[in-house]
Protein backbone atom coordinates (compact mmCIF):
# COMPACT_ATOMS: atom_id res chain seq x y z
CA UNK A 1 0.00 0.00 0.00
CA UNK A 2 1.43 3.84 -0.48
CA UNK A 3 1.26 5.72 2.36
CA UNK A 4 -0.05 8.98 2.78
CA UNK A 5 3.63 11.23 1.62
CA UNK A 6 3.98 8.43 -1.74
CA UNK A 7 0.32 9.19 -2.69
CA UNK A 8 0.56 12.89 -2.06
CA UNK A 9 3.73 12.89 -4.13
CA UNK A 10 2.24 11.16 -6.95
CA UNK A 11 -0.96 13.36 -7.49
CA UNK A 12 1.62 16.25 -7.38
CA UNK A 13 3.34 14.96 -10.18
CA UNK A 14 0.47 14.43 -12.07
CA UNK A 15 -0.98 18.02 -11.43
CA UNK A 16 2.57 19.34 -11.75
CA UNK A 17 2.04 21.52 -15.02
CA UNK A 18 -1.38 21.63 -14.96
CA UNK A 19 -1.37 25.09 -12.66
CA UNK A 20 0.58 26.73 -15.66
CA UNK A 21 -2.01 26.10 -17.87
CA UNK A 22 -5.37 27.42 -15.35
CA UNK A 23 -3.03 30.85 -14.87
CA UNK A 24 -2.53 31.14 -18.52
CA UNK A 25 -6.47 30.82 -19.01
CA UNK A 26 -7.57 32.81 -15.83
CA UNK A 27 -5.31 35.37 -16.86
CA UNK A 28 -7.43 36.00 -19.87
CA UNK A 29 -9.25 38.65 -17.43
CA UNK A 30 -6.41 40.30 -15.32
CA UNK A 31 -6.02 39.87 -11.64
CA UNK A 32 -3.38 39.97 -8.51
CA UNK A 33 -1.68 37.21 -6.54
CA UNK A 34 -3.69 36.79 -3.97
CA UNK A 35 -7.21 37.20 -5.80
CA UNK A 36 -5.66 34.37 -8.45
CA UNK A 37 -4.85 31.85 -5.69
CA UNK A 38 -8.24 31.78 -4.43
CA UNK A 39 -9.93 31.67 -7.75
CA UNK A 40 -7.65 28.81 -8.64
CA UNK A 41 -8.61 26.87 -5.55
CA UNK A 42 -12.23 27.88 -6.32
CA UNK A 43 -12.02 26.38 -9.88
CA UNK A 44 -10.62 23.30 -8.54
CA UNK A 45 -6.82 24.05 -9.00
CA UNK A 46 -5.55 23.90 -5.40
CA UNK A 47 -1.88 25.38 -5.60
CA UNK A 48 0.61 26.69 -2.49
CA UNK A 49 0.78 30.14 -2.50
CA UNK A 50 4.53 30.14 -2.49
CA UNK A 51 4.42 27.62 -5.53
CA UNK A 52 2.03 30.62 -7.09
CA UNK A 53 3.90 34.06 -6.54
CA UNK A 54 7.36 32.81 -8.00
CA UNK A 55 5.57 31.18 -10.87
CA UNK A 56 3.96 34.37 -12.07
CA UNK A 57 7.11 35.86 -12.02
CA UNK A 58 8.30 33.25 -14.38
CA UNK A 59 5.90 33.50 -16.60
CA UNK A 60 6.03 37.02 -16.85
CA UNK A 61 10.11 36.57 -17.67
CA UNK A 62 9.05 34.06 -20.32
CA UNK A 63 6.81 36.62 -21.98
CA UNK A 64 3.94 34.98 -21.22
CA UNK A 65 1.95 37.23 -19.10
CA UNK A 66 2.54 40.43 -18.96
CA UNK A 67 1.85 42.93 -15.59
CA UNK A 68 0.94 46.23 -14.43
CA UNK A 69 0.99 47.73 -10.98
CA UNK A 70 -2.24 49.41 -9.92
CA UNK A 71 -1.92 51.73 -7.06
CA UNK A 72 -5.53 53.30 -7.29
CA UNK A 73 -6.34 51.55 -4.26
CA UNK A 74 -5.00 51.05 -0.17
CA UNK A 75 -2.74 48.39 -1.36
CA UNK A 76 -0.66 48.77 -4.70
CA UNK A 77 -1.24 45.58 -6.06
CA UNK A 78 0.63 43.49 -9.33
CA UNK A 79 -2.22 42.62 -11.99
CA UNK A 80 -1.54 40.27 -14.08
CA UNK A 81 -2.51 39.45 -17.80
CA UNK A 82 -1.98 36.85 -20.29
CA UNK A 83 0.00 37.74 -23.39
CA UNK A 84 -0.69 36.93 -27.29
CA UNK A 85 1.79 34.18 -26.64
CA UNK A 86 0.83 32.95 -23.35
CA UNK A 87 -2.69 32.85 -25.03
CA UNK A 88 -1.41 30.23 -28.04
CA UNK A 89 0.56 28.41 -25.21
CA UNK A 90 -2.74 27.97 -23.61
CA UNK A 91 -4.10 26.60 -26.97
CA UNK A 92 -1.48 24.38 -27.50
CA UNK A 93 -1.74 22.83 -24.30
CA UNK A 94 -5.43 22.42 -24.27
CA UNK A 95 -5.11 20.62 -27.40
CA UNK A 96 -2.89 18.23 -25.64
CA UNK A 97 -4.73 18.09 -22.10
CA UNK A 98 -7.77 16.86 -24.33
CA UNK A 99 -5.52 14.78 -26.60
CA UNK A 100 -4.40 12.64 -23.19
CA UNK A 101 -7.88 13.04 -21.74
CA UNK A 102 -8.73 10.80 -24.74
CA UNK A 103 -6.21 8.85 -24.53
CA UNK A 104 -7.17 7.64 -20.76
CA UNK A 105 -10.61 7.05 -21.23
CA UNK A 106 -9.85 5.21 -24.69
CA UNK A 107 -7.09 3.10 -22.36
CA UNK A 108 -10.12 3.08 -19.47
CA UNK A 109 -12.93 1.78 -21.63
CA UNK A 110 -10.47 -1.21 -23.20
CA UNK A 111 -9.24 -2.29 -19.95
CA UNK B 1 15.45 35.85 22.06
CA UNK B 2 15.25 39.42 21.14
CA UNK B 3 12.03 41.06 20.89
CA UNK B 4 11.71 43.77 18.37
CA UNK B 5 9.21 46.10 17.13
CA UNK B 6 9.16 44.83 13.76
CA UNK B 7 6.08 42.50 13.17
CA UNK B 8 6.24 38.77 11.95
CA UNK B 9 5.51 39.99 8.45
CA UNK B 10 8.57 42.39 8.63
CA UNK B 11 10.89 39.50 9.49
CA UNK B 12 9.50 37.22 7.00
CA UNK B 13 9.89 39.30 4.20
CA UNK B 14 13.39 40.91 5.36
CA UNK B 15 14.33 37.00 5.74
CA UNK B 16 13.03 36.02 2.22
CA UNK B 17 14.25 39.23 0.34
CA UNK B 18 18.11 38.51 1.94
CA UNK B 19 18.55 35.65 -0.79
CA UNK B 20 17.40 37.68 -3.70
CA UNK B 21 19.28 39.85 -5.95
CA UNK B 22 18.81 43.51 -5.28
CA UNK B 23 16.73 44.47 -8.52
CA UNK B 24 14.34 42.15 -7.63
CA UNK B 25 14.02 43.01 -4.14
CA UNK B 26 11.75 46.28 -4.24
CA UNK B 27 9.18 44.33 -6.48
CA UNK B 28 8.93 41.54 -4.72
CA UNK B 29 8.47 42.91 -1.71
CA UNK B 30 5.43 45.10 -2.66
CA UNK B 31 3.81 42.58 -4.18
CA UNK B 32 4.69 39.72 -1.56
CA UNK B 33 3.59 42.00 1.38
CA UNK B 34 0.37 42.82 -0.47
CA UNK B 35 -0.55 38.99 -1.07
CA UNK B 36 0.24 38.64 3.02
CA UNK B 37 -1.82 41.67 3.86
CA UNK B 38 -4.61 39.94 1.24
CA UNK B 39 -4.50 36.82 2.54
CA UNK B 40 -4.33 37.76 6.48
CA UNK B 41 -7.47 39.93 5.86
CA UNK B 42 -9.06 37.16 4.22
CA UNK B 43 -8.37 34.63 7.59
CA UNK B 44 -9.91 38.08 9.77
CA UNK B 45 -13.43 38.28 7.77
CA UNK B 46 -13.89 34.85 8.37
CA UNK B 47 -13.08 35.34 12.32
CA UNK B 48 -9.62 34.99 13.05
CA UNK B 49 -7.54 37.04 15.63
CA UNK B 50 -5.05 38.83 14.27
CA UNK B 51 -2.38 37.41 15.46
CA UNK B 52 -2.95 33.84 15.21
CA UNK B 53 -4.04 34.98 11.18
CA UNK B 54 -0.65 36.30 10.34
CA UNK B 55 1.07 33.36 12.02
CA UNK B 56 -0.72 30.82 9.87
CA UNK B 57 -0.83 32.78 6.57
CA UNK B 58 2.64 33.01 7.11
CA UNK B 59 3.32 29.07 8.06
CA UNK B 60 1.31 28.25 4.82
CA UNK B 61 3.84 30.12 2.76
CA UNK B 62 6.61 28.01 4.32
CA UNK B 63 10.28 28.61 4.94
CA UNK B 64 11.25 32.54 3.69
CA UNK B 65 14.72 31.01 2.03
CA UNK B 66 12.61 28.25 0.57
CA UNK B 67 10.31 30.73 -0.83
CA UNK B 68 13.12 32.88 -2.25
CA UNK B 69 14.78 30.01 -3.77
CA UNK B 70 11.62 29.75 -5.73
CA UNK B 71 11.71 33.16 -7.04
CA UNK B 72 15.59 33.43 -7.97
CA UNK B 73 15.34 30.18 -10.03
CA UNK B 74 18.76 29.33 -8.78
CA UNK B 75 19.65 25.37 -7.84
CA UNK B 76 19.42 24.11 -4.03
CA UNK B 77 21.90 21.95 -3.90
CA UNK B 78 25.54 22.20 -5.07
CA UNK B 79 25.79 19.61 -7.77
CA UNK B 80 22.84 17.99 -9.79
CA UNK B 81 22.29 14.88 -11.38
CA UNK B 82 23.49 16.55 -14.83
CA UNK B 83 26.94 16.66 -13.30
CA UNK B 84 27.20 14.43 -10.17
CA UNK B 85 28.60 11.51 -11.87
CA UNK B 86 31.14 13.50 -13.80
CA UNK B 87 31.75 14.61 -10.09
CA UNK B 88 32.28 11.74 -8.84
CA UNK B 89 34.49 10.18 -11.40
CA UNK B 90 36.83 13.20 -11.65
CA UNK B 91 36.95 13.06 -8.08
CA UNK B 92 38.10 9.05 -7.71
CA UNK B 93 39.97 9.61 -10.30
CA UNK B 94 42.39 12.47 -8.91
CA UNK B 95 41.86 10.83 -5.12
CA UNK B 96 43.34 7.85 -6.81
CA UNK B 97 46.31 9.02 -9.02
CA UNK B 98 47.43 12.62 -7.04
CA UNK B 99 47.22 11.22 -3.80
CA UNK B 100 49.55 8.30 -3.92
CA UNK B 101 52.20 10.24 -6.11
CA UNK B 102 52.14 13.08 -3.66
CA UNK B 103 52.56 10.53 -0.84
CA UNK B 104 55.65 8.71 -2.61
CA UNK B 105 56.99 12.18 -3.50
CA UNK B 106 56.88 13.70 -0.83
CA UNK B 107 58.14 10.72 1.32
CA UNK B 108 61.33 10.79 -0.60
CA UNK B 109 62.36 13.98 -0.89
CA UNK B 110 61.45 14.04 3.15
CA UNK B 111 63.59 10.54 3.83
CA UNK B 112 66.41 11.96 1.50
CA UNK B 113 66.44 15.17 3.48
CA UNK B 114 67.41 12.94 6.53
CA UNK B 115 64.46 12.11 8.66
CA UNK B 116 64.03 9.12 10.34
CA UNK B 117 61.94 5.98 8.70
CA UNK B 118 58.80 7.04 10.55
CA UNK B 119 59.13 10.50 11.04
CA UNK B 120 59.03 10.10 7.13
CA UNK B 121 55.99 8.37 7.15
CA UNK B 122 54.19 10.31 9.43
CA UNK B 123 54.76 13.52 7.42
CA UNK B 124 54.37 12.04 4.37
CA UNK B 125 50.81 10.01 5.51
CA UNK B 126 49.86 13.92 6.91
CA UNK B 127 50.64 15.41 3.43
CA UNK B 128 48.45 12.53 1.73
CA UNK B 129 45.50 13.66 3.66
CA UNK B 130 45.95 17.39 3.19
CA UNK B 131 46.35 16.68 0.01
CA UNK B 132 43.35 14.50 -0.58
CA UNK B 133 41.29 17.17 1.35
CA UNK B 134 42.57 20.26 -0.91
CA UNK B 135 41.94 18.07 -3.77
CA UNK B 136 38.16 17.47 -2.66
CA UNK B 137 37.59 20.59 -1.82
CA UNK B 138 38.56 22.43 -5.17
CA UNK B 139 37.08 19.69 -7.38
CA UNK B 140 33.58 20.49 -5.13
CA UNK B 141 33.95 24.10 -5.70
CA UNK B 142 35.02 23.63 -9.69
CA UNK B 143 31.61 21.63 -9.93
CA UNK B 144 29.71 24.25 -8.08
CA UNK B 145 30.95 26.76 -9.99
CA UNK B 146 30.07 24.87 -13.05
CA UNK B 147 26.41 24.09 -11.84
CA UNK B 148 25.67 27.75 -11.31
CA UNK B 149 27.13 29.49 -14.64
CA UNK B 150 28.15 26.59 -17.28
CA UNK B 151 24.47 25.95 -18.69
CA UNK B 152 25.97 24.99 -21.74
CA UNK B 153 24.30 21.93 -24.01
CA UNK B 154 26.17 18.28 -22.72
CA UNK B 155 26.52 17.24 -26.44
CA UNK B 156 24.03 13.72 -26.96
CA UNK B 157 24.90 10.82 -25.03
CA UNK B 158 26.17 7.94 -27.60
CA UNK B 159 26.27 3.63 -27.15
CA UNK B 160 29.17 3.94 -28.87
CA UNK B 161 31.15 5.55 -25.91
CA UNK B 162 30.18 2.88 -23.33
CA UNK B 163 33.55 0.97 -22.17
CA UNK B 164 34.54 -2.20 -22.98
CA UNK B 165 33.69 -4.89 -20.55
CA UNK B 166 36.72 -6.19 -19.23
CA UNK B 167 37.46 -9.89 -17.24
CA UNK B 168 38.16 -8.24 -13.32
CA UNK B 169 38.62 -11.61 -12.58
CA UNK B 170 41.64 -12.15 -15.22
CA UNK B 171 43.11 -8.56 -13.89
CA UNK B 172 42.23 -9.67 -10.08
CA UNK B 173 44.49 -13.02 -10.18
CA UNK B 174 47.19 -10.69 -11.85
CA UNK B 175 46.72 -8.01 -9.05
CA UNK B 176 47.37 -11.05 -6.31
CA UNK B 177 50.04 -12.75 -8.42
CA UNK B 178 51.80 -9.15 -8.92
CA UNK B 179 51.55 -8.54 -5.23
CA UNK B 180 52.63 -12.10 -3.85
CA UNK B 181 55.79 -11.88 -5.92
CA UNK B 182 57.03 -8.59 -5.11
CA UNK B 183 56.58 -10.02 -1.36
CA UNK B 184 58.42 -12.98 -2.04
CA UNK B 185 61.39 -10.97 -3.58
CA UNK B 186 61.27 -8.55 -0.84
CA UNK B 187 61.03 -11.60 1.65
CA UNK B 188 64.11 -13.42 0.01
CA UNK B 189 65.92 -10.30 0.46
CA UNK B 190 65.38 -9.73 4.02
CA UNK B 191 66.34 -13.55 4.91
CA UNK B 192 69.04 -13.61 2.72
CA UNK B 193 70.63 -10.13 4.48
CA UNK B 194 69.88 -11.16 7.86
CA UNK B 195 69.79 -14.89 8.74
CA UNK B 196 71.69 -16.61 5.38
CA UNK B 197 74.59 -14.28 6.05
CA UNK B 198 78.23 -15.57 5.76
CA UNK B 199 81.44 -15.01 6.83
CA UNK B 200 83.02 -12.16 4.67
CA UNK B 201 86.86 -11.72 4.03
CA UNK B 202 87.15 -9.30 7.11
CA UNK B 203 85.65 -11.85 9.27
CA UNK B 204 82.37 -9.89 9.86
CA UNK B 205 78.96 -11.27 8.36
CA UNK B 206 77.68 -9.91 5.18
CA UNK B 207 74.87 -10.34 2.93
CA UNK B 208 74.42 -9.70 -0.68
CA UNK B 209 73.10 -6.30 0.07
CA UNK B 210 76.06 -3.72 0.04
CA UNK B 211 76.63 -2.91 4.19
CA UNK B 212 75.95 0.84 3.92
CA UNK B 213 73.18 0.70 1.15
CA UNK B 214 71.58 -1.46 3.93
CA UNK B 215 72.25 0.39 6.68
CA UNK B 216 70.86 3.96 5.00
CA UNK B 217 67.53 2.87 4.78
CA UNK B 218 67.05 3.38 1.54
CA UNK B 219 64.62 0.38 1.45
CA UNK B 220 61.84 1.54 3.53
CA UNK B 221 61.79 3.54 0.06
CA UNK B 222 61.96 0.74 -1.59
CA UNK B 223 58.40 0.12 0.76
CA UNK B 224 57.28 3.36 -0.10
CA UNK B 225 56.97 2.94 -3.75
CA UNK B 226 55.73 -0.93 -2.78
CA UNK B 227 53.05 0.22 -1.11
CA UNK B 228 51.94 3.07 -3.26
CA UNK B 229 52.37 1.08 -6.30
CA UNK B 230 50.22 -1.27 -5.20
CA UNK B 231 47.23 0.85 -3.89
CA UNK B 232 47.17 2.56 -7.63
CA UNK B 233 46.52 -0.96 -8.79
CA UNK B 234 43.95 -1.45 -6.59
CA UNK B 235 42.04 1.92 -7.09
CA UNK B 236 42.61 1.62 -10.76
CA UNK B 237 41.30 -1.73 -10.19
CA UNK B 238 37.69 -0.80 -8.64
CA UNK B 239 37.66 2.64 -10.76
CA UNK B 240 38.60 1.13 -14.02
CA UNK B 241 41.55 1.90 -16.15
CA UNK B 242 41.85 6.02 -16.86
CA UNK B 243 44.32 7.86 -19.04
CA UNK B 244 45.43 9.30 -15.13
CA UNK B 245 45.92 5.60 -13.77
CA UNK B 246 48.55 5.10 -16.77
CA UNK B 247 49.89 8.17 -16.18
CA UNK B 248 50.56 7.86 -13.25
CA UNK B 249 51.49 3.90 -13.60
CA UNK B 250 54.24 5.15 -16.00
CA UNK B 251 55.15 7.97 -13.64
CA UNK B 252 55.72 5.94 -10.59
CA UNK B 253 57.86 3.72 -12.97
CA UNK B 254 60.11 6.03 -14.16
CA UNK B 255 60.38 7.69 -10.04
CA UNK B 256 61.46 4.03 -9.51
CA UNK B 257 63.64 2.99 -12.25
CA UNK B 258 66.10 5.65 -12.66
CA UNK B 259 66.97 5.57 -9.09
CA UNK B 260 67.17 1.49 -8.82
CA UNK B 261 69.14 1.18 -11.97
CA UNK B 262 71.94 3.41 -10.95
CA UNK B 263 72.26 2.24 -7.75
CA UNK B 264 72.65 -1.45 -8.87
CA UNK B 265 74.82 -0.38 -11.98
CA UNK B 266 77.22 1.87 -9.56
CA UNK B 267 78.17 -0.82 -7.56
CA UNK B 268 75.98 0.42 -4.57
CA UNK B 269 73.33 -2.04 -4.47
CA UNK B 270 74.93 -5.37 -4.21
CA UNK B 271 78.20 -6.22 -1.76
CA UNK B 272 81.41 -7.68 -4.27
CA UNK B 273 82.60 -9.16 -0.35
CA UNK B 274 78.95 -11.51 -0.62
CA UNK B 275 80.56 -12.92 -3.84
CA UNK B 276 83.75 -13.91 -2.34
CA UNK B 277 83.23 -15.38 0.14
CA UNK B 278 80.52 -17.71 -1.27
CA UNK B 279 83.37 -18.34 -3.56
CA UNK B 280 81.45 -16.67 -6.80
CA UNK B 281 83.36 -13.50 -7.70
CA UNK B 282 82.21 -13.27 -11.18
CA UNK B 283 78.62 -13.55 -9.92
CA UNK B 284 78.73 -10.09 -8.88
CA UNK B 285 78.54 -8.77 -12.22
CA UNK B 286 76.00 -11.22 -13.93
CA UNK B 287 73.73 -10.32 -10.50
CA UNK B 288 73.95 -6.59 -11.22
CA UNK B 289 72.79 -7.36 -14.72
CA UNK B 290 70.29 -9.90 -13.92
CA UNK B 291 69.10 -7.29 -11.38
CA UNK B 292 68.94 -4.23 -13.81
CA UNK B 293 67.01 -6.50 -16.66
CA UNK B 294 64.52 -7.32 -14.21
CA UNK B 295 64.15 -3.88 -12.95
CA UNK B 296 63.88 -2.17 -16.18
CA UNK B 297 61.61 -5.31 -17.75
CA UNK B 298 59.36 -5.31 -14.78
CA UNK B 299 58.79 -1.78 -14.41
CA UNK B 300 58.26 -1.13 -18.47
CA UNK B 301 56.18 -3.89 -18.33
CA UNK B 302 53.67 -2.71 -15.49
CA UNK B 303 53.76 0.26 -17.53
CA UNK B 304 52.67 -0.62 -20.93
CA UNK B 305 49.96 -2.91 -19.16
CA UNK B 306 48.65 0.11 -18.14
CA UNK B 307 48.69 2.20 -20.92
CA UNK B 308 47.04 -0.56 -22.95
CA UNK B 309 44.43 -0.68 -20.20
CA UNK B 310 43.80 2.92 -20.49
CA UNK B 311 43.44 2.18 -24.35
CA UNK B 312 41.81 -0.30 -24.51
CA UNK B 313 38.56 1.36 -23.05
CA UNK B 314 38.92 4.67 -25.18
CA UNK B 315 39.17 2.67 -28.42
CA UNK B 316 35.72 2.42 -28.55
CA UNK B 317 35.16 6.01 -27.81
Amino acid sequence: MLNDDELATHRQELRRGTVVLACLLMLGTPNYGYALLTALDAAGFAVDANTLYPLLRRLEKQGLVTSEWNTDEARPRKFYRTSAEGAALAATLTTEWNELGAAFRTLTENS
Amino acid sequence: MTTTASTLTDRYVAEALRGLPARQRADIEAELRTSIADAVEDRLEAGADAATAERDVLAELGAPRRLAAKYSDRPEYLIGPDLYLDFVRVLTVLLSTVVPIWFLFSGVVIFVAGSSALDTLGAAVVGAIETAISIAVLTTLVFAIIERTGRSKRSAWDPASLPEVLDKRGYFAELIGGVTFALLIAGTLVALQTVGTVEGTDGARVGPIATALWGSGVFYIALFYAAVSISLHVFAYYTGWSVSNAVATVALGVLFVVPAVWLTASGQLLNPDYFEAIGWPAGLGIVTGIVVAVIVLLSAMDSIDGIVRATRKRRTR
